[in-house]
């Protein structure tokens, strides 16, 4: 059995040689069909890359494994019925066609100052405080959204699609901001919940918006 | 020579348009989320006319005041930009801004990220910038001017201008049959709310409403004797101020609605001379 094992890695090592070579020695790349992801919104070129060094570790806040729970506690696969928890190639991928061509939005909904610490390109700052009932400026978030009408009466067949993501699998902020929206009237179908958030994001390497304390 | 004149004179002219223009651009800007200094402890009950600071504030504003009322003609009614917003929730925003009435000591907070937040959305769809959907610029424009102390002549004005050219959007029961914004009600509905929120009692309705305008009927019936009461619209009547004149709150607006449909297409559609009925809401 472990000599199956062997057999197969020495058999693949030639051939991710191959790959390496051919897409200009880049070793870390998202998938094995691409190397990195670029796109543009609203005039704004963004690009995704992983870390190149295989060495390399993460240090700093997103080391943590023991943050006390309450309130920091580990979040369930699904945020709300009808919301699907989707994972980084799916968010790349909502990036580089819904975000571009302006029908979708990746919400950090997360507060500004993790944010401008660091975030996933083409992310918008929406902290899931600003998408509750008790917040007298929702409603112009919500049309800021594509939501269209009046006082209690929102039509958001327009509204665009969001991806809503915050730290991570021990952070709930993204799914209170998944249930607020839901609460507003935002369709389920039109959400989907990052559940990985910057915790994952960063395990992987990806890239961010401005230097991660640590990464 | 003449060419060097002319020159001069309209440098000259182009200088005094931009001096008569930027009260009002001070004034867009000001009506932002975000606040530009950080007053909220300072206003308490500024709000209240009666307040001295207010009374002060008056005198430096008439001037503004009438350079203002010199360029606002009356509209007719319907010109109006208004909406269907309920005054409960724009005073209780104004309120909140003001951090009289916050139930949350992070509201401030939550506005800013607010701000953020639509700054980030609007960027990245490519909307316009800066600017609040009309019925919050409303709040911003009085929460702005009741913290710079203005008098209530001034935040008359400055109300009436921006609605009428379309910058913010009034509740259809504070538009006057003659057409106006009807600040007297929409400044005493902020400080009733504000009196509350402090544990004030709650206004009571005016034991006889009287004066101008009103009249009372007994209607004699075989089983009972109902009273009606009748009023007839004036010049500066809104929905809001009559609720307020028969009911002490503005919020009873819909009862004499209601009670005239008849006769009243909206509630922002009043016409001097009409008459009323006031139900009884006992």
């Amino acid at each position: 059995m472990l000599h199956r094992f062997a057999a197969l890695a020495l058999a693949s090592l030639p051939l991710a040689g191959l790959f390496a070579f051919g897409a200009g020695a880049q070793e870390v790349r998202i998938t094995e069909g691409r190397a990195d992801s670029s796109f543009e919104i609203a005039g704004q070129t963004f690009t995704i890359a992983r870390i190149q060094d295989s060495e390399h570790q993460i240090s700093g806040e997103f080391a943590r494994t023991s943050r006390v729970c309450p309130p920091f506690c580990i979040q369930p696969a699904i945020a709300a019925r009808g919301v699907p928890t989707i994972g980084e190639l799916e968010v790349i991928d909502f990036l580089e066609n819904k975000a571009a061509n302006a029908t979708g939005l990746l919400l950090d909904t997360r507060l500004p100052e993790w944010f401008v610490g660091g975030s996933i390109p083409g992310a918008v700052n929406v902290p899931f405080a600003t998408l509750e009932a008790t917040n007298p400026y929702r409603q112009d978030i919500l049309l800021a959204l594509g939501a269209t009408g009046g006082e209690g009466e929102l039509d958001f067949t327009n509204a665009r699609e969001l991806v809503l993501f915050a730290n991570g699998p021990w952070d709930d902020q993204a799914a209170r901001a998944v249930r607020n929206l839901l609460d507003a009237g935002y369709p389920a179908e039109k959400l989907s919940y990052y559940r990985g958030g910057m915790q994952d994001w960063l395990v992987l390497g990806l890239s961010v918006t401005s230097a991660v304390a640590g990464q | 020579m003449i060419r060097a004149v002319f020159v001069l004179f309209s440098v000259a002219l182009v200088l005094c348009a931009f001096i008569v223009v930027r009260p009002f651009s001070d004034r867009t800007v000001q009506a932002d989320l975000i606040p530009s200094v950080p007053v909220e402890a300072q206003v308490t009950r500024a709000a209240a006319p009666a307040d001295p600071v207010a009374v002060d504030a008056a005198s430096d504003a008439s001037s503004t005041a009438a350079v203002l009322a010199s360029i606002a003609q009356p509209a007719p009614a319907g010109q109006l930009n208004t909406d269907e917003s309920s005054m409960q929730e724009m005073t209780s925003g104004v309120l909140a801004s003001l951090g009289i009435a916050a139930t949350d000591p992070q509201d401030s907070a939550l506005r800013d990220q607010t701000a953020l937040a639509l700054a980030g959305i609007r960027q990245a769809t490519g909307q316009d910038t800066g600017d609040l959907t009309p019925q919050n610029a409303l709040q911003s424009l009085v929460t702005q001017a009741l913290r710079e102390g203005q008098s209530d002549d001034y935040i008359d004005m400055l109300v009436n201008e921006a609605a009428r050219a379309g910058d913010v959007s009034v509740p259809e029961i504070l538009v006057t049959a003659d057409g106006r914004v009807d600040t007297f009600v929409l400044l005493n509905a902020i400080v009733t709310q504000a009196g509350v929120a402090a544990g004030e009692p709650a206004p009571l309705a005016p034991e006889t409403a009287g004066g101008e305008g009103v009249e009372v009927r007994v209607v004699q019936r075989v089983d009972d004797t109902a009273q009606y009461r009748f009023y007839t619209i004036g010049p500066g009547d809104s929905l809001g101020a009559i609720a307020v004149k028969f009911y002490g709150d503005i919020s009873y607006f819909e009862a004499i609605y209601d009670a005239n449909r008849a006769i009243l297409s909206s509630p922002d559609m009043l016409h001097v001379g009409q008459r009323l009925v006031i139900p009884d809401l006992g």
